[in-house]
């Protein structure tokens, strides 16, 4: 992929080129927290992630993360670079028009399972609306127990018809659910009935 | 009328019989209650809905599994506000995430039951991860750390470092899912306009 | 129920008053409604031990998440969901506890000799019937037709379609003939 090979030249030049690396905008906070090889490679990745126009916040909030955590560098990179990747993926399935806040849920969607197909689906049924709450919403089901492709499922059925807090009662209620004792699926199921987000487009859990 | 439906109706009519259980239980039940925290709405300005006790992570929860075998319940969490922003921030690169109180912020408040614990700190990407930023307090008499933290709208990935080396998640969150360096990690989402 | 000689407060004026820091409140509550979930429980669970466990630990968890009873007028059929799933889960629990064979059904039905008159009889037998059904199958038995409520109702208690749940109470129905009549036959 173009991108993935831009990233490994930047690094490899950074690598390679100790002083004559390129001039990379330097996040100050990252000072101090990581060691230099570690930290020439994060702003490597931040740059290019600032150039392709993704938000680079999260991938700051990562490699902080990792720091906190004594994490190795190769470990920090590996995030770094990988939630970089999920961040571009996001922003090819919701368009170039999306916000930061949008392309940030729709990888924390893809991490917890969802296709890229599914955020362009999000993004196609919801048309003028974000599709931020809704992109959250499902990677927030996914982390209750809700197979990934269940969830987005639901979280499409929902799209046309759904405002932010209606997808943000219907997560509560299907969390509340889970909580007192429901399978996550059938609380889903049942929260997405009450919704009436049932269609044809989500007739009930997939088959694996 | 077939016989079998007349069979049905004579059982049920039996099972609809009140049943008598000792008022003794009323008593069992208000003295456990006294070592339950008295609940409290959680509605109103800062909070929607509060964090439910999810069943599996009391089990798993190293810092709850003490609350259990005391009979303490783990603290129910108050003022978390959980509509996610309509309101986009684009962040500059020189923006700190360290947030300071201002117009758009809440007041979230985390707590953890950590009775062995000496210190508990709150980290997370509102702090840049920074362990010495968000020391927590520790109510006398029991072992419920606390502390309140202004938060923009948004939504944050955390943990709480325990005596300085524990990574411990929110027993009381939905898991950040895919952590990336071992420990796994919390999310709250904050509210905006 | 209720307490005798005091004026009934209504659900929700208690549910308030928990709420706004008087616990003791919360023995109304307990009060008034440990008879008629003890019902449910004792029928659903089969012994009153097992039954007054459910309800302590129902009672309890209702008091913990007091704050989140949206509607504290429905305070009951709320803290009503909640003992449905504790007797869920104690049900498998005591399921695996007890795994008594019973080598021989028929003789065990006409053990419980069968006599119109005798009215302790023929509540045991139907708590041996009851006890046979499949817990799903009980459970939708015991709503619909003790509980009497909604198959809408009970589709938000137990997470089933009101197809499942019809074919369930069916089931049910068919299952507590049967064995019934074999008990007559004997």
């Amino acid at each position: 992929m173009r991108r993935g090979l831009g990233l490994s030249l930047i690094i490899a030049a950074g690598l390679a080129g100790g002083s004559r690396a390129p001039a990379a905008a330097q996040e100050p906070r990252l000072a101090g927290r990581l060691p230099d090889p570690v930290r020439v490679q994060v702003d490597a990745l931040l740059d290019s992630a600032r150039a392709a126009g993704l938000p680079t916040e999260p991938l700051v909030d990562r490699a902080l993360e990792g720091a906190s955590k004594r994490a190795d560098g190769v470990r920090i990179v590996t995030a770094v670079r990988r939630l970089a990747g999920e961040l571009g993926a996001a922003r090819d399935a919701l368009g170039l028009e999306s916000s930061p806040a949008e392309v940030t849920a729709g990888a924390s969607a893809l991490r917890a399972g969802a296709r890229a197909g599914d955020l362009h689906r999000l993004r196609v049924l919801r048309a003028r609306q974000s599709v931020t709450v809704a992109a959250a919403v499902l990677a927030d089901l996914v982390a209750v127990g809700v197979p990934p492709d269940t969830a987005a499922a639901a979280v499409i059925a929902l799209a046309r018809s759904a405002d932010d807090a209606t997808y943000l009662a219907f997560r509560r209620n299907v969390e509340r659910d889970v909580a007192l004792g429901a399978s996550p699926v059938a609380a889903l199921g049942v929260r997405l009935t009450a919704t009436g987000g049932a269609t044809a487009e989500y007739p009930g859990p997939r088959k694996p | 009328m077939r016989d079998g439906d007349r069979v049905v109706d004579r059982v049920v009519e039996m099972l609809k019989e009140p049943v008598r259980i000792d008022p003794v239980l009323d008593r069992r039940v208000m003295a456990e209650l006294a070592q339950v925290p008295a609940p409290r709405r959680t509605t109103g300005i800062v909070a929607l809905t509060g964090w439910l006790v999810r069943k599996r992570t009391i089990a798993v929860s190293p810092l709850g599994g003490l609350a259990a075998a005391a009979g303490i319940a783990l603290a129910v969490l108050a003022g978390r506000a959980w509509v996610f922003p309509t309101a986009h921030h684009e962040p500059a690169l020189t923006t700190t995430a360290a947030v300071s109180p201002g117009a758009d912020t809440r007041a979230i408040q985390f707590v953890v039951l950590a009775p062995r614990a000496s210190s508990v700190t709150l980290v997370g990407d509102f702090n840049d991860w920074d362990e010495t930023a968000t020391p927590m307090s520790r109510a006398v008499g029991n072992g419920l750390w606390s502390v309140t933290v202004p938060l923009a709208p948004g939504r944050y990935r955390y943990s709480f470092l325990v005596d300085g080396n524990r990574w411990e998640p929110d027993p009381e969150a939905p898991r950040a899912l895919g952590d990336d360096f071992g420990r796994p990690n919390s999310v709250v989402t904050v509210g905006g306009s | 129920m209720g307490i005798e000689g005091v004026t009934e407060s209504a659900d929700a004026t208690l549910v308030r008053r928990v709420l706004a820091g008087d616990t003791e409140a919360y023995a109304g509550l307990v009060a008034r409604y440990r008879d008629r979930l003890g019902r449910y429980a004792v029928r659903m669970l089969g012994n009153q031990a097992d039954a007054e466990e459910a309800l302590q630990e129902t009672f309890i968890r209702g008091y913990r998440s007091l704050g989140r009873c949206t509607e504290p007028e429905r305070f009951g059929a709320w803290l009503f969901g909640i003992l449905v799933n504790r007797c869920r889960t104690a049900g498998a629990q005591r399921a695996r506890r007890d795994r008594t064979v019973i080598a021989d059904e028929a003789a065990m039905a006409r053990a419980a000799v069968w006599d119109e008159s005798d009215r302790h009889a023929w509540r045991e037998t139907i708590r041996w019937a009851l006890g046979r059904l499949a817990p799903a199958h009980r459970e939708a038995f015991l709503l619909k037709h003790v509980e009497e409520l909604s198959y809408e109702e009970m589709v938000g208690l137990t997470g089933a379609s009101v197809p499942a749940l019809k074919m369930r109470v069916l089931r049910a129905r068919e299952e507590l003939c049967r064995l019934l009549q074999e008990v007559e036959r004997a």
